[in-house]
């Protein structure tokens, strides 16, 4: 994994990137060794299929939304100054998109003829990804139900960004949004 | 107050017993020895006899005393509180007021001196005085003040149920995310308290200059020793005193968790200086064996406690049959574990706190709903009842033990206790902090280290000291219960207005949400991908590792049936449903329940939505196909294996309008009544509202609470399935079953006819199909089997975190 020039210079952008994410050396340089490590074709550029070949994300429920929030839409490859940034703001996207996932599928229904699986064949994956497979649809819809309503507090069956923010103060998401990485 | 005059009236005649016994066998002897000599007394129709009962009564009425102890502030407060007794405090609703009533209701009136009294002064000072009156009256009556506070009493039956209940409900996530951090200020904080204190004071001891005093007799040990007795956070006082001041998660598990995990180095230091203090001397040897000992007992007890916590799981996977002594598993087990670490001298508090810890979530996905509340009840009340006895014989050995008061010693231990866990607590943060990711501001720190109480647990290990090799036990017994009276009363009682005064924060009061639920789990998989594709073997990626381990392999051994596969997200989503199912009926009946309405419309809305139907009254019998009646019996023959031997009979007549005895029943027909007068009340428009409880008529939905069925999945089932229900709580054959859907048809034509019946249809809504229903009704029914609501919000926490 460690490559033969493991120094800060050799770093394109280093300063850059030191400077906008705010990652100090060090982090930048072991990030870039890892950058290095998951780019098997040694193109500069990592690609979806580069991520998956990290086991362990294969194994982790939302594993291929993480790889897809790399990669904005339209881009099928990253570029390493690309990958810190968006490290760096990937992870409130994240609850956002979550919400708005259970949000898609449970809009209320005008047409009381329509059946509900129809709407609710809508992007609901990452609930049902991380319950894994035992639970019904109706226990999805359920809960995704709930959820929405505990958040929904001006009761217009949407979940505007504030009332996602309130509806998670108690999370601390700060404090839990940090990884610690040398040590 | 009366109880003390009964209890010392008591006394008196207790010796008056005695003799009177002895008169007895003095008679007997008589009669034996002179069998000619056979005086012919009046067959004693009433007679007295104290000794026979004397030690089981004399118990009795101690916790009997502790146990009015807890009433009376309660009920001097009634006529003033508006609430009376079951005012609700603030983050711990429901059933839990009783018990903590003390010191925490606000003084409503200024005429009653008491509330106010209660309002300043924590529980733990009440009952200390409480305790040195008594003493002081059984002193006065002439007695001898039974040795209350004897160690072996204190270590093996006042101590376990506390620690116990502490470690059952002890919150997982925050103290596994804080652990590094508890443990050194556990470790490291007391191993510096224990020995600053000791060395200062042998050096305080031999400066005495001129007058040569008792002093100076003072070896390094021995000061050591009384170092490391009286540098251990106690978690009695500290649960007592933190209870009342509902301070924020963090700082309660710090403070809690430093004191639990102490003991093992408590337990390490006092055994190595008191085997050496005869000695005189330890050696760099004997130091390095202490390290060693340290950890063999720590990880000892860890892993006594844990399992000792997987055999009690792996048993309450087969009490489905025996529901009744479930909660007695969980003690014995747990008790035992104490039991067996204290043989080895092992850390005893830590096993219990890992059996605990470690039992938990298995046990509660096997118990039934019942079994939970029982053993949480147990628990709290003997841990209640034991902090109130601890309290009170402290205030009685105050009175009785022999003091030796040198004012030096004294008061040099109350000052370089304060000084070393202040100095302790800013060092070791300034430490920890470059670690943390949340730091500790000055302000916790200050909390962290004023909160550091001394207890009991300190004055039953100066107790325990032996006399001979330790001259001044007497002093040292003063010294330490100086320093408890000090820590308690003046640290106790200022605790709250500083937390007051520095705005620390306070313990959220929210209940948890099932947003909060979610978005917890995903942020635990979203760092663990960001981790592993960081490369960074983190905090996160054990974790995970240890979840998946746990839920492939462990779950599968340690739970029963189907519920070992089932994802912690739906169990809390249903223990959520049925918490506020029970609410709703506890706020009463009342037409417009705002915060009633969204669960009630999540609750609605869980079946999928169906076109009604033509004409829902005019179907007779269900016409199923074969297949699916097929698919119906096998459910059925399969799922009610599992139910409860003991259910309630039903005949034609039981099934229409009978009060229920199952309150559980009661609730969720109340829920439902209330959910049809709210639709009935909003506007029609409303397309999210739904069916009818209708089909279900009460009496059923009893029948399915009355057991205990574990969870299955239920498979989808298409719309030509008319409205068979499927009760799986009966143990009768299916038939039995379309007998009850042949009642439940009429029923429902009878109900057509009659809106105003007891089970309402709201006029023009779309009617639920039948199996529509299922998929709720038996979400109800796991919801009702799930081990039950909680009041703790700590028992909301996932069961592994």
């Amino acid at each position: 994994m460690g490559s033969s020039s493991s120094s800060i210079n050799n770093i394109p952008n280093a300063e850059q990137l030191v400077q906008e994410t705010g990652f100090s050396a060090a982090h930048v340089l072991r990030l870039y060794e890892r950058f290095q490590f998951l780019d098997k074709d040694g193109s500069g550029q990592l690609r979806p299929e580069d991520f998956g070949a990290v086991r362990e994300l294969a194994m982790n429920p939302i594993g291929d939304r993480i790889i897809s929030a790399f990669f904005s839409p339209g881009y099928s490859s990253l570029h390493m100054f690309e990958t810190y940034r968006k490290l760096w703001t990937l992870p409130p996207l994240f609850g956002f998109w979550l919400i708005s996932d259970l949000r898609t599928q449970t809009e209320p229904e005008t047409d009381p003829s329509r059946s509900r699986p129809t709407a609710a064949r809508g992007n609901s994956d990452v609930l049902r990804a991380m319950l894994g497979l035992q639970v019904t649809e109706e226990q999805l819809q359920s809960i995704a139900e709930r959820a929405i309503q505990e958040a929904d507090l001006d009761q217009d069956d949407a979940i505007s960004f504030d009332e996602f923010r309130k509806s998670l103060e108690k999370v601390n998401i700060d404090h839990k949004m940090s990884i610690r990485f040398l040590s | 107050m009366v109880l003390l005059f009964l209890e010392v009236s008591v006394r008196p005649l207790g010796v008056a017993c005695s003799q009177d016994t002895n008169h007895n066998n003095n008679h007997h002897q008589d009669q034996h020895s002179g069998n000619a000599t056979h005086v012919k007394k009046a067959f004693p129709v009433l007679s007295l006899d104290y000794h026979h009962i004397k030690a089981p009564f004399e118990v009795s009425l101690w916790v009997l005393l502790a146990s009015l102890m807890k009433l009376v502030p309660a009920a001097r407060q009634l006529p003033v509180t508006s609430g009376g007794l079951t005012e609700h405090q603030p983050g711990k609703p429901g059933e839990d007021t009783a018990l903590n009533c003390l010191g925490e209701k606000p003084s409503v009136s200024g005429f009653h001196l008491v509330p106010r009294l209660s309002g300043i002064v924590p529980e733990s000072c009440l009952l200390i005085t409480v305790g040195l009156l008594v003493g002081g009256l059984i002193k006065l009556a002439g007695e001898d003040v039974p040795p209350v506070l004897d160690s072996r009493l204190f270590f093996l039956c006042l101590l376990p149920p506390i620690i116990l209940d502490a470690g059952y409900f002890l919150p997982i996530r925050p103290f596994m995310e804080n652990l590094g951090t508890i443990l050194m200020f556990a470790v490291v904080g007391t191993l510096w308290n224990a020995f600053f204190i000791g060395g200062l004071l042998y050096a305080v001891c031999q400066i005495q200059p001129a007058n040569p005093s008792i002093l100076h007799q003072l070896e390094l040990l021995p000061c050591l020793l009384f170092g490391s007795i009286v540098s251990a956070v106690d978690p009695v006082a500290v649960l007592a005193v933190f209870e009342e001041i509902h301070i924020n998660e963090l700082l309660h598990i710090l403070v809690f968790g430093e004191s639990l995990l102490n003991d093992a180095v408590t337990v390490v230091l006092y055994h190595l200086f008191e085997e050496y203090s005869g000695v005189g001397t330890v050696t760099v040897m004997d130091g390095f064996l202490g390290i060693i000992s340290f950890l063999v007992v720590a990880c000892g007890g860890v892993l006594v406690g844990a399992l000792y916590g997987i055999l009690a799981a792996f048993t309450s996977r087969f009490t489905s049959h025996t529901r009744v002594i479930e909660p007695l598993f969980v003690f014995v087990y747990s008790y035992m574990a104490y039991l067996s670490a204290e043989m080895f001298h092992l850390s005893g508090i830590m096993a219990l706190i890992a059996c605990g810890a470690v039992m938990r979530p298995y046990v509660e996905a096997n118990i039934s709903h019942k079994s939970h509340t029982t053993i949480k009840y147990f628990l709290k009340m003997w841990s209640s009842v034991s902090e109130t006895l601890i309290f009170i014989f402290l205030g009685v050995a105050t009175v009785d033990g022999k003091h030796a008061w040198n004012w030096t010693f004294v008061t040099v231990t109350v000052v370089l206790c304060l000084v070393a866990r202040v100095m302790g607590v800013v060092g070791l943060t300034f430490v920890i902090n470059k670690f943390r990711i949340v730091k500790l501001t000055t302000k916790d720190q200050f909390i962290v280290a004023y909160g550091g109480l001394r207890g009991a647990i300190a004055f039953s290990l100066g107790f325990l000291l032996d006399e001979r090799v330790f001259p001044l036990r007497g002093m040292f017994l003063t010294a330490i219960i100086t320093v408890i009276f000090f820590t308690v009363f003046v640290q106790g009682m200022t605790i709250k207005p500083l937390v007051e005064l520095l705005a620390v924060k306070k313990k959220q009061e929210a209940k948890r949400s099932i947003n909060e639920e979610i978005h917890t789990q995903f942020l635990d998989h979203l760092l663990t991908g960001i981790e592993d594709i960081c490369g960074h073997y983190g905090h996160h990626h054990w974790k995970d590792k240890l979840n998946r381990f746990n839920k492939k392999y462990v779950k599968k051994c340690l739970i029963a049936g189907e519920r070992s596969k089932e994802p912690q997200l739906i169990a809390f989503y249903h223990k959520m449903e049925m918490k506020q199912a029970i609410e709703l009926v506890e706020s009463g009946g009342g037409i417009k329940l705002p915060s009633a309405l969204p669960s009630t419309v999540s609750m609605q809305n869980i079946q999928p939505k169906k076109p009604p139907p033509p004409k829902p009254v005019e179907r007779a019998l269900p016409q199923l196909p074969k297949g699916r009646e097929e698919e119906i019996r096998k459910i059925l023959r399969s799922n009610l294996q599992r139910t409860r031997q003991r259910l309630r009979s039903y005949n034609r007549h039981t099934l229409v309008a009978d009060p229920y005895e199952d309150g559980l029943g009661d609730l969720l027909i109340k829920k439902q009544k209330m959910i049809e007068l709210e639709k009935k009340i909003k506007d029609m428009n409303n397309y999210l509202t739904v069916p009818a409880a209708a089909s279900d008529s009460p009496t059923m939905r009893r029948a399915r609470l009355a057991s205990d069925p574990q969870a299955y999945n239920m498979k989808q089932q298409s719309d030509s399935v008319p409205t068979i229900q499927v009760d799986l709580a009966s143990p009768q054959s299916p038939d039995s079953v379309n007998l009850m859907d042949e009642f439940r048809q009429a029923k429902q034509q009878q109900q057509e006819d009659d809106e105003q019946g007891l089970m309402m249809k709201p006029p023009s809504g779309p009617h639920k199909p039948g199996e529509a229903g299922e998929p709720r009704e038996q979400k109800l029914m796991r919801c009702l089997s799930d081990p039950g609501p909680s009041a703790d919000e700590e028992e909301d926490e996932p069961f592994l975190p």
